[in-house]
This record gives C-alpha cells, structure tokens and sequence, in this order.
C-alpha cells in the first residue's frame, strides 16, 4: 500500500517521518497482533486422551456410536442430552451436552465435538455434525449446533 | 450407450443445453472483439465494438434461453433431469418452484450471470467512452461464469457443471436400466424445508445483484490503469460502487432477517463462514468508496483507491470459492458440495487476481499518487484511515474463515479458535468502534484544511454528549453487563448518530448535497447499535427462575478457556399445564396439522401485580417431520415495538402421537391396550353432585340420565344405558364426558370417555341403587405420558433498530447514488 511504498519525504518538518508510513506501521502493528491473536486462539483437533491432560477446551472428532443409548428425558432435565462418542483413535467416552438433541443427529457420520473433560464425561458446548446427504451418498451436508447458541 | 428410455423430454434439457454453450460462444466472441475494439487503433472503425456488442446480446439471450428451459423443466416436473429431481417436488407452490430454480450451485451461477448481463447491458447503453475497456472485463467476467455451467468433458476433466444433467447420469442405480424407469419416479426430493420460506423467494436474486454488480468498479478501475485513463474512470465509478454497496449490504441483511424469521439457532449472525465471506467484499467495497471520494476530492489516497476497488471483486470471487469449493465443509453449515468445481473456482480467482496484481505492478509508476502528505486536521486523511480499518476487519474475518484454506495449503491441522462466536465478536467490535468514532469526527473536518480549534471545540461538545447518553443508555439495556469494547461500540454509535444527525439536519437546511452519506452513516450506528443492544442483552425467557444467563461470545471473561455458565435454553412444558416463563404465563395449548407443517399453539399471558390479565396471544412455532430430513422447526416470533419475543420447539415426544381427533373414537372401541397409557385406576363411589378431586382439579356429577343411543351401536327396549354427566374443570379449564354403562341381556358393557386435553380417561363402572351412588374410575395419564413440547424462548431487545438502521443505510446509499451519477458528464 502507498504508505508502504512511499518514501519518506517531508515539506514542512525535514526530520519527521511522513505521517502516512507512521499509519502504515500503526496499522501493521494491528494486522500482526490480529494474527497473533488468531494464533493464539487457535485451538487443535485432539482426541478424549488430550482432553482428559488438560483442562482447556479443545475440538475432538470423532463419530456417535449408535449402539450405546443416547439419553434424553425432557421431563427430568430438558437440557441435558448425553451419548457416546468414539474419537478419531478409537477411544470411546460419554459426552454430555446441555441442550436437546440437534437435528439430524442420529444420521451423523462424523462429530467434531467442542468442549472438556469434567470428570469422566466430555462436555460439549458445540456440536458440528457431517452427515450423508439427505439425497444422495456422493454429497454431505453439515449442521452446526452450538448449546449456547450464537448471535450477533 | 443408445437406448430409449420411455417418457423422457429431452427436448428442453437438449436446448438447455444448447443455450449454455451459446452463453459461452456469445461471452468469449464478446470478449475477443472489445478487447481488439479496445487495443484497436482507429478511432474511425467501429466494426470490433459492434461485435463486442452482439456477443454480448448473443449471450445475454442464451441467458434467457437456459433460464426458460430450466424454469420449464422445474415447472413441468419433469424429474428425468438431476436438478429438478433435486430440489423440487410436485407439492411445492410455484413461488417455491422458482426459488427451487436457485436452490442448487447451478443455479446461483445462473442468478449471477444472468445479473451481470442485465448490468453488462446498462453498461453498453451508458458507458460512452469507456464501454471498450470495461465491456471487455465484463465479458471476460462472463466467459468464466459460462464456463461454470458447460459441464463437458475435455480431455478427461470435467469443466462447469451444468443444471440440464439427466438424473440417469448423474446418479449410478441399476433402475437406470430399465427403459421404463422414469415410472418408478413418481416425485422429486423436494426443497429442504427450511429453504421453503418467502426469504429463499427474494434473499438469493438480491444478494447476487450485489455480487454481480461488484464488477462494475472493478471493471472501470481494470480499464482506467489499462487505457492509462488513470483519473478519469473515478467518477463513473461511484455510483455503481454505491449501488453494489447497497444492494449486496441489502442482501446480506436479508439473510440474516431469515435465519432469525425462519432458522433456528436462535440469532441473526452467526459469524458462520458462509455468511463471513458474504461481507468480505461489502466491507472491501466500502472502505474502496470513500476512498474514492477522497481521491475526487483531494488528490489524494489513489494506490489505496486502486487496490481496494481491485480487492472487492477478488473478494466476490474469493467468496464463491469458499461456499461452492466444498473446503468449508468442516466448519460450516451450509456451504455447498465440491461439484467438482474445486480448481475451476480456483483458476476463476487466480485469473482475475493475476491481471490486476499485472496492472498494479506495470502502471504502478505512472499512477497519480500524491507526494504531499495529507493534513493531519483534513477529512481526506481520516477517510483514508477509516477504509483501512474496514481493510483490517475484513483481514481479520478472512484469515479466520479461511483456515481449513491454510489448512489445505500448508498441510495443518489447526482448528478454529475454540470459543469463535466471542473471538469474532470482540476483534470486530474493536474495529467497529474505531469506524464508528471516525465516522463521526471526521464530519467536522473539511478536506484540505481545518481550522483547528473549532474542529476540537465541536468533536469534544460532541464527544461530551455522546458520553452523556451512553452512559443511561448502556445502563438501561443491560449493555454495562457485557465486555467493555461493546460498550466502547455503543459510544461510537451514539457519537456517529449524534453528528451525523447535525449534519443530515444542516444537510435538510440547504446543503442537500451532503444528505445521502449522512442519512447512510445515520443508518449504519442505528445498524450497529441494534445489533450490539439484541444480540448481546438477548433475554432467555423460557427459564424457570428469573435471573440472568450469561451470553455467549459476550462474557467480560475474554479468555474463552472455560464453558461459561450452563445456559439451561429449554424447558419442558406439558399440554395445558401454565407455566411461569420470565414475565409471562405460557401455555402449551395444543397442535394442528397442516401436512407438511405441524403447529403447536403456545399461548403466552401477561399479568400485572394484581393479577389482571394485560396482554395474551399465542405463538405457533412450526415443526416438520419427515423420515429424510428429521425434525426441522422454524420459530415465530411476536414483534414489539422495541422488543421481539422469539419461540421455537426444540424436542418433542417420539414417535410423535398421532393427531388427538380421533382419540374419542379409539376410546369408545375399548381399546384394553390404551390403560397402559395411564396411571393405575382410582374408583369413586359418588352421589349426584358430589365431586372427585384429581392432580390438575376436580369433576362433578352432574346427573345420571338414560341413553337412547350410543354412537353406532342401536339400543332396544330390553338394554339398559346409563350415561353419567360429567363436569371437569383441569387447569381451570372446563370439559365434560359422558361415560355410558350398559347391560344387555347378562352383558355388562362400559363405555369409557377420554378427555385428552385434561389427560383423562373416564369409566361409569358400577351402579349401586341401593345407595344411590355409582362408581366412577379415573384413569389419569402420568406426567410424562401427557403431551409435552420442548421450547426455547428468546427476547431480543430493540432488535428493530437493525432492521431499520439497514433501511435508512440503503436510503442514504439511494441518495448518494442520484448525488454522484449527476457528477458524470457525459465523456
């Protein structure tokens, strides 16, 4: 950008940067610290075996197993909705997600479940779902489900 | 491979077809001709334009032609074809059937190419001198669209993908084998059911005017550095800048006005990627606008000028790669499926994006850039930084949303920040802030030079108010709860209202000029104050206990390490039992069926302290059942003036019951298996008059009277049928029943009556004259066998702000539009 390429030159005050490379750093600045940001932020796919060594949040993918019971009774705790999960390594662990049970949830093929080990159970605050197509077996279709939802 | 294969029509999918490859010849002859029109040398010969024009005309009504044999297609049912099997079905109204023709990638290449004709040809009509050049990018911007939709075969790889595909090649099934197959289809897929919504009608044309539209700028800022014209194509420029600013912000608007009419997650935004990289070349285009005003103005700021308006629709490009590449797909929600498009998509951006970094590099020294710094007290400079900072923003948001991008090219695995919604939510805040202030004090500023004191002297009065209305507001709306950069926002909004509002008021007084930026910047702190003040105070009230549940993405904890809060959403609410939700009483009243849509009445009351009814109405939130899809539910929402109540059904009882209408009939027939439905039966021994008490009221016998009839079954002299009047009032509702004991011959019969509202089921079992009392027996359904919904209620204060902050935007947009097409003289 100009304020990049331009050269210093200054009319009035010989010893003083131009204003605009002065932006031009400033706004640098901002773009490394957005990166850094990012960066930090960045979380990693894991597997329950990460989960349970730290105690921050992390993204564990993995797939439902259909043959365990997936527990929701709305007249106990309509916010409570848990099932099993097998993670990318084969290890399987019960996931607790406080909400309902998301659409499509049961076609899913693979989870990607966002949250943390409390105890011996994983709790999840966001669901992504990658599920067959509802038409044909060449396509997918994913579905986001988050317990708190978003907004903004 | 020739068979026949019985009742297909080949004819419109074979001039479908043939209209597409058309598109295509007419795009590339256009192109070829404008781009020797262009480099031509004699200014007498004219024949090279004509042709560019023909091209263009020639792909312009192929456009048409694949619209009309698709729409016919769509129309007629005829499902031989892949996309009308797809995406439509025979129920569907024929509003859907047209929204079913964008429904597919197809499609939304069809919508954009078809837009970019239309302003391909206003351009032909309008552009006088500069029709050459820019006609030329147009085209060529045309070709690629074209391309898209060819689907043939060259040297084994596939190019474009085109909507006349037969369903019999598109899909391998061994009932393509059979001559007759196409009777074995009766119906297509159908539309998804969240799309089948008046939004999906009039959301997609819209946004695709705005992206289509983006290549007007770009087009005459690639002409200006290419045809060395390097001031003159600014002012043409603007007013199709500030048309693609105003439709695309339009349609993206709009789509947020869908999800939260008729999507739910609960929200208008969801920073999803799909709906980022919808904003990428709106917040590009716009920092590229005022930079160009800045340049008209003062000479000043023209590589930025230049490279921002190049960027937009790069952007535009960058984002049909990310929702149509399939590269999303493990982040997203609703982007679509790789088509086999992926590097075709790639090539359209490398394409464009290597042409303009070539004129960027060879023009670079002969552009008119300023070698005077800026005043530091001029609006030029602050314009300038305030584009920038929409440049950083939309870096921002791109270097998010493309991480399975970076993914892909550097081989990572990295994962998106994990608590994203409130990453997003407090970078872009930050920048919004920034935005908002300059686009305040800025105002105050002349270009060139400003008397400085009086500058400070108004920005600091200014400044002094704003705080002094923040500071009330940001209390009453519950903003101080949040993370301090929204308040911060909040401020900006209130500065940027409060300036921009002398200025539209100075504007009405005589400088009518100035009306069409202030009323857009009036509009977008409206926009920005509506969306912090909903989405960040958004009240749960489906909670049992009142109090208040932390948001997501909006904690004062910035640090994202823990799940905050459990935010208990739902509640459980069984049929015709009130409950207490926030301020009101709800009710699940009941459920109605209009196949596909299934209605479950919620019945909201309102109370003041002394128990007086002050406000009732009913929502009717819809749920769709279906084996292909699941459940899909769609909220309603009662809108307020300064709040909406939003409500959507989240789980239900399953195997959902069957309509109630005919329980009675069921009940009359003795089923033995339905008891099981209900608790263990309790008998009454009662007196007329008397009254038995139960779980949710009470009943009275009202009398004993003698049936001359049961339903289909015909009583003679010799049977005997008492029938027992029953009053009950359950949930201070009244019903009533009639249980019927009968004898015949040695036969004792009982007939039982259910009342499934009440969740009741009652028996006349026994008559005892020598006490003058018969017996009732109660069957009571338990808790959790009675009808119940799962819903989630939601409060969004002061959401139509948003909505009419956007408005008021596209109103300033529309001004400043009639403003700077009068700037143009005719060249």
């Amino acid at each position: 950008m100009r304020f990049v390429f331009l050269q210093a030159v200054r009319i009035r005050y010989d010893t003083s940067m131009k204003k605009s490379s002065i932006f031009g750093l400033i706004v640098i600045g901002i773009a490394i610290a957005v990166i850094v940001v990012i960066y930090a932020g960045a979380s990693t796919y894991g597997s329950f075996t990460d989960a349970r060594k730290t105690e921050s949040v992390l993204r564990v993918v993995g797939h439902l197993d259909k043959q365990k019971e997936l527990y929701y009774d709305a007249a106990k705790d309509a916010n409570y909705f848990s099932f099993y999960v097998k993670d990318s390594k084969g290890e399987e662990c019960k996931v607790v997600f406080m909400g309902t049970e998301p659409q499509d949830f049961q076609k899913s093929e693979q989870i990607v479940l966002t949250g943390q080990m409390v105890g011996s159970e994983f709790h999840a605050s966001e669901i992504l779902m990658k599920c067959p197509s509802k038409y044909t077996k060449d396509k997918l279709d994913v579905t986001d489900v988050r317990a708190k939802s978003a907004s903004i | 491979m020739n068979k026949a294969f019985q009742g297909e029509h080949l004819l419109p999918g074979h001039l479908g077809q043939f209209f597409v490859i058309l598109s295509f010849g007419g795009a590339l002859l256009s192109t070829l001709s404008y781009y020797f029109a262009t480099t031509n040398k004699d200014a007498l010969d004219s024949s090279w334009q004509r042709m560019g024009r023909w091209g263009f005309y020639i792909n312009s009504l192929s456009i048409i032609g694949v619209c009309a044999s698709l729409f016919y297609i769509v129309y007629n049912h005829y499902f031989e074809y892949h996309y009308a099997w797809s995406y439509t079905s025979k129920e569907l109204p024929v509003y859907y059937l047209v929204s079913g023709f964008w429904n597919g990638q197809e499609g939304g290449f069809l919508l954009w190419t078809f837009w970019q004709a239309v302003l391909g040809n206003i351009l032909i009509w309008r552009a006088k001198s500069w029709e050459k050049p820019v006609m030329t990018v147009v085209a060529f911007s045309q070709l690629w669209l074209a391309s898209m939709l060819l689907g043939i075969e060259i040297f084994g790889a596939k190019i474009g993908s085109s909507p006349f595909l037969l369903l019999r090649k598109a899909i391998e099934a061994p009932i393509f084998s059979q001559p007759n197959y196409l009777s074995f289809i009766k119906d297509g897929q159908g539309m998804n059911p969240l799309l089948q919504n008046y939004w999906m009608v009039i959301h997609p044309p819209t946004l695709f005017l705005g992206l289509a539209s983006v290549v007007v700028p770009f087009a005459y800022a690639f002409a200006g550095l290419w045809q060395k014209r390097y001031k003159e194509w600014i002012t043409p420029a603007i007013p199709y800048a500030l048309f693609a600013c105003m439709i695309l912000g339009t349609g993206v608007v709009m789509g947020s006005l869908w999800a939260y009419e008729s999507l739910n997650f609960g929200g208008f935004w969801a920073w999803d990627p799909v709906e980022n990289a919808s904003i990428f070349p709106w917040l590009i285009l716009v920092g590229g606008l005022h930079v160009l005003i800045v340049y008209k103005n003062s000479g000043h700021s023209y590589f930025t000028a230049v490279f921002l308006v190049l960027a937009s629709f790069i952007m535009v490009l960058y984002q049909s790669f990310l929702a149509r590449s399939g590269i999303l797909g493990e982040t997203s929600v609703h982007s679509f499926v790789d088509n086999g498009l992926f590097w075709h998509l790639v090539a359209f951006i490398l394409v464009f994006l290597g042409l303009a970094i070539y004129l960027i590099v060879t023009r670079y020294k002969e552009m008119p850039i300023s070698k005077k710094d800026e005043e530091t007290y001029s609006r030029e400079f602050w314009m300038f930084v305030g584009a920038i900072f929409l440049g950083l923003s939309c870096f921002h948001l791109v270097l998010v949303t493309s991480i399975p991008v970076w993914n892909r090219i550097f081989g990572t695995k990295v994962a998106p920040p994990t608590d994203l919604v409130s990453h997003y939510n407090i970078i872009q805040a930050s920048f919004a802030m920034v935005i908002t202030v300059l686009t305040g004090f800025s105002q105050f500023l002349k270009y060139k030079k400003t008397d400085t004191t009086k500058f400070f002297i108004s920005t600091l009065v200014y400044l002094a108010v704003a705080l002094l209305i923040t500071v009330p507001v940001v209390y009453f709306s519950g903003l101080y709860k949040l993370h301090f950069v929204f308040q911060l926002v909040m401020l900006g909004c209130v500065y940027t209202l409060l300036v921009n509002g002398k200025i539209l008021i100075d504007a009405l007084k005589g400088k009518f000029k100035l009306a069409g930026s202030a009323v857009a910047h009036v509009g977008f702190g409206l926009m920005l104050a509506g969306a912090i003040i909903a989405a960040g105070t958004r009240g749960l009230v489906s909670v049992n206990e009142s109090g208040t549940v932390a948001i997501a993405g909006f904690d004062k904890s910035a640090q994202g390490n823990k799940i905050s809060g459990d935010s208990h959403e739902n509640m459980m609410i069984y049929k015709n039992e009130p409950v207490k939700m926030g301020p009101y009483l709800v009710t699940y009243a009941g459920d109605s069926t209009s196949l596909p849509d299934h209605f479950y009445k919620i019945d909201y009351r309102r109370y003041d302290d002394k128990g007086k009814m002050i406000e009732s109405f009913e929502l009717k939130p819809k749920v769709q059942l279906s084996d292909k899809m699941g459940m899909t539910s769609s909220p309603d929402t009662k809108h307020y003036l300064t709040h909406d109540l939003y409500t959507h059904i989240t789980a239900l009882p399953q195997p959902k019951e069957p309509a109630s209408a005919d329980g009675q009939a069921a009940a009359v027939h003795g089923d033995e298996n339905d008891d099981k439905n209900y608790d263990p039966p309790i008998s009454h021994e009662i007196a007329i008059g008397d009254t038995i008490r139960f779980r949710e009221g009470y009943m009275v016998l009202r009398a004993l009277k003698k049936e001359t009839a049961i339903q289909n079954i015909p009583i003679t002299d010799s049977d005997v049928a008492i029938g027992a009047k029953i009053d009950i009032v359950s949930n201070n509702k009244n019903y009533s029943a009639e249980p019927v004991y009968m004898i015949r011959g040695k036969n004792v019969f009982d007939f039982s009556r259910t009342v499934d509202e009440a969740g009741l089921k009652l028996r006349l079992t026994k008559i005892i004259p020598e006490k003058n009392k018969v017996e009732i027996t109660v069957y009571q359904q338990p808790e959790n066998k009675k009808p119940w919904v799962v819903m989630r209620a939601l409060d969004f204060p002061f959401i139509n702000l948003l909505w009419s902050g956007t408005l008021i935007m596209i109103l300033g947009f529309l001004l400043s539009i009639f403003r700077r097409n009068k700037e143009i003289k005719p060249v």
